[in-house]
């Protein structure tokens, strides 16, 4: 959790205060806030129900007053008839161009760096090994190995099973998880992945039940759901860093999610070759030799997608190269080509390919929080994001390209009467949300 | 898609003009939004930066941030008459004349920008908000409700202003209301009432666009060529995430003050592009162990 540690500032601020005053002869002054609690609701009500507000005017006549645009200054003067075309011209000849106008340095701060913790890619992490374990299963099932697909089913259910817990932990008031799943709003990335987390969870769930319980049919139809479900969970957390006016991550939005599958296959492959050898599957069994091709087919496009992704990015990929992201970058990169040093020298010992297998997961790992350190560095590069904003951050991604992409469009619209059960199950959501906090709060 | 949430007809579009040609960098805009929304203080410190500026950028606790701008390049004074039309034509004090007679256009200049959340037509943050805390009013502004609220920070990379922040102390995300409390009562938000120079107008959107470019007009017609409208009056095309609610006059590129030049949804611009690229390689990754498998079971 990225709480800060300590009183906040204006406690702080309050002590000091509390302490030059005290002893004073009037006994100091009373610095209590008038109502309520640090960014708690302003709970109030007024005295009669709907009646007006001292000063409150019809149509914000308070607001009218003003002794510098009125008619009688020159402080405007009239529009004209090309006043449009004018406007425009000069906010263009401003702001309009690719290039940052000479002499002029980015000022920043311009957007505010992501404030996640370890949890989020570590649970990255931990989808992508569920999501590839998922497809396994599917595989395997398909080629008729149902002791494989059984076992990757249950890897499936270990590794998604600390993801939730895991995104629970980074919210800012845990208490709350529940809110994610108040309404249902697929242009959140966050939100359909909250819903694709558990949809994925209960399928995973229900086809180790199944299995548990001898009924193949019923495992493979759900393990071969999970499968579909997780080629969403395994995408959509690329998506989700795309999503954001973060440079690296937004400018990389062709290539994030699939380099983030490509992490999630092989990872997942890599951790179903180690447990099937763990469980006594011998060397040469075709779903081994299947699983050790796919981790390394999916791990060297993981690396050949990141290397072109980082050229065409030009200078905005200068926080992979430096600082904490530089360093996990450097690791991951390492330990993906040590594997598939080790996959290619033939393999005279079992242990070799082991080893391979291990590299990658911790390539994998490496990748996933060097991702969120590169984002947080790229947040604070002002001249990378004041570049992007000019439409100038990359050389063939260029930003003008995509205003023409298909996209949603923002149009007014006045809520709709018909959503009222949406409205009733929203608000329960958020009433239960709310009691759970208040409960853990006392505790 | 925008759903306003909150079903009132005869409510309009409500936003702020901020003009920073007649700001003063007083900064009452600042605590008056402190004082009526009751945000806490963030200790005063100068920063290493040699700003005169101690606030520093927008955040969790300040939804007005005057933003200091120390140009230290010498620039001509231009000919701005001190008050009504006349350049010491109704026997004013000719203020431009004096100054110049006193050397001051070699001194550096201060341009003062009272930033706040831009309230945006495409808002990154309610794009963003997977909890549905983030609404549209019925004065079309973008509000966080703190009750609904849960902290994922999902917003805070989202918005390409760098508004919203989470509250590292509380652990929710919050942002300029446009003093939602007392729009709903028929008042004008804490900061433009307090605005001793009128630099933060209020009013109804259209009404404002509307001012704001006989504003710039009237800057053009006395030499401030370099006065332009951010935010609003643009064309289709070129509009700054579909116009925004709360938009400035400027005289300097808006990378002085922290601005960027362009700015959209980033998950309307980007959503549905990284989804599709991302479904298309999670199939093929689907399809390809499925070949591998079926190609190692065969042999």
């Amino acid at each position: 959790m990225s709480h800060a540690s300590g009183p906040p500032p204006e406690d702080r601020i309050r002590e000091d205060h509390r302490r030059a005053v005290e002893g004073a002869p009037d006994g100091g002054r009373d610095t209590t806030p008038a109502v309520g609690r640090r960014g708690g609701p302003a709970l109030w009500r007024r005295a009669v129900e709907g009646s007006p507000v001292a000063l409150a005017r019809q149509a914000f006549k308070d607001a009218r007053w003003s002794y510098l645009y009125k008619d009688d200054t020159s402080y405007r003067v009239r529009n004209g008839a090309d006043a449009n075309e004018r406007i425009q011209a000069a906010a263009r000849r401003m702001r309009g161009s690719t290039e940052i106008p000479e002499g002029v340095d980015a000022n920043g701060p311009f957007i505010n760096a992501p404030v996640w913790t370890w949890e989020v890619p570590a649970y990255f992490f931990l989808g992508g090994v569920a999501t590839g374990s998922s497809f396994v299963a599917l595989a395997a099932d398909l080629a008729g190995d149902e002791r494989s697909a059984a076992i990757a089913r249950k890897v499936t259910i270990a590794a998604i099973g600390p993801g939730a817990p895991l995104l629970v932990l980074d919210l800012g008031r845990p208490a709350r998880f529940l809110n994610m799943m108040r309404i249902f709003k697929p242009r959140s990335a966050m939100n359909a992945g909250a819903w694709c987390l558990m949809a994925f969870s209960t399928a995973g769930g229900a086809a180790v039940a199944a299995d548990v319980l001898g009924r193949r049919r019923v495992a493979k139809v759900l393990g071969a759901q999970t499968a579909l479900l997780g080629t969403y969970l395994g995408s959509y957390t690329g998506v989700l860093l795309a999503s954001t006016a973060v440079p690296i991550w937004a400018r990389s939005r062709l290539f994030l999610p699939p380099i983030f599958v490509c992490t999630a296959v092989a990872t997942g492959a890599a951790t179903n070759r180690l447990v099937l050898a763990a469980t006594g599957m011998p060397s040469g069994h075709p779903t081994r030799d299947a699983l050790g091709t796919i981790e390394t087919v999916a791990m060297g496009a993981e690396l050949a997608l990141s290397s072109f992704n980082e050229k065409r990015l030009g200078q905005l990929a200068d926080v992979l190269e430096h600082g904490r992201a530089g360093r996990l970058f450097e690791f991951a990169r390492w330990a993906v080509r040590a594997g598939l040093m080790l996959r290619f020298t033939r393999g005279r010992f079992a242990w070799e390919h082991h080893v391979a297998s291990g590299l990658y997961l911790a390539g994998g790992l490496a990748f996933r929080f060097a991702w969120i350190e590169a984002g947080k560095a790229s947040a604070g590069d002002d001249e990378a994001v004041a570049r992007m904003a000019r439409g100038k951050a990359t050389v063939k991604d260029r930003l003008r390209d995509g205003r023409t992409t298909a996209r949603v469009r923002t149009s007014a619209r006045h809520p709709g009467r018909d959503a009222r059960a949406a409205r009733v199950y929203a608000d329960a959501v958020r009433r239960l949300s709310l009691a759970i906090e208040g409960v853990l709060r006392r505790g | 898609m925008t759903e306003i949430a909150i079903d009132r007809p005869e409510s309009r579009r409500m936003g702020f003009f901020t003009d920073t040609t007649v700001c003063i960098g007083c900064k009452a805009c600042e605590v008056a939004c402190k004082q009526w929304n009751d945000l806490p203080a963030d200790g005063a410190v100068f920063r290493k930066t040699s700003s005169y500026d101690h606030t520093g950028s927008l955040s969790a606790s300040t939804w007005r941030h005057v933003r200091f701008v120390e140009q230290t390049e010498p620039v001509p004074l231009p000919d701005l008459p001190a008050y009504g039309g006349g350049n010491g034509g109704h026997g004013e004090v000719d203020l431009v004349a004096a100054a110049e007679a006193h050397g001051v256009p070699q001194m550096d200049r201060w341009l003062f920008m009272s930033d706040v959340c831009k309230h945006c037509t495409n808002a990154g943050c309610l794009d963003a908000c997977p909890t549905g805390a983030l609404i549209r009013t019925e004065f079309e502004t973008v509000i966080v409700q703190p009750d609904v609220c849960n902290g994922c920070g999902y917003c805070v990379p989202s918005c390409p202003f760098g508004v919203i922040n989470r509250d590292p102390y509380d652990g929710r995300a919050a942002k300029c209301t446009l003093c939602y409390d007392r729009l709903e009562d028929g008042l004008e938000p804490a900061c433009a009432k307090s605005c001793p120079t009128d630099s933060i107008l209020f009013g109804p959107y259209d009404e404002l666009v509307e001012t704001a470019k006989g504003r710039v007009l009237a800057l053009h017609e006395r030499g401030v060529t370099d006065a332009y409208l951010y935010g609003a009056g643009d064309e289709p095309g070129e509009q700054l995430a579909g116009e925004l609610g709360a938009f400035f006059l400027l005289t300097a590129p808006p990378e002085r003050f922290g601005l960027p030049a362009q700015a959209e949804s980033p998950a309307q611009e980007n959503g549905p592009v990284a989804t599709a690229a991302g479904l298309a390689a999670a199939a093929l990754g689907l399809a390809a162990a499925v070949g591998a498998f079926a190609r190692a079971h065969r042999r």
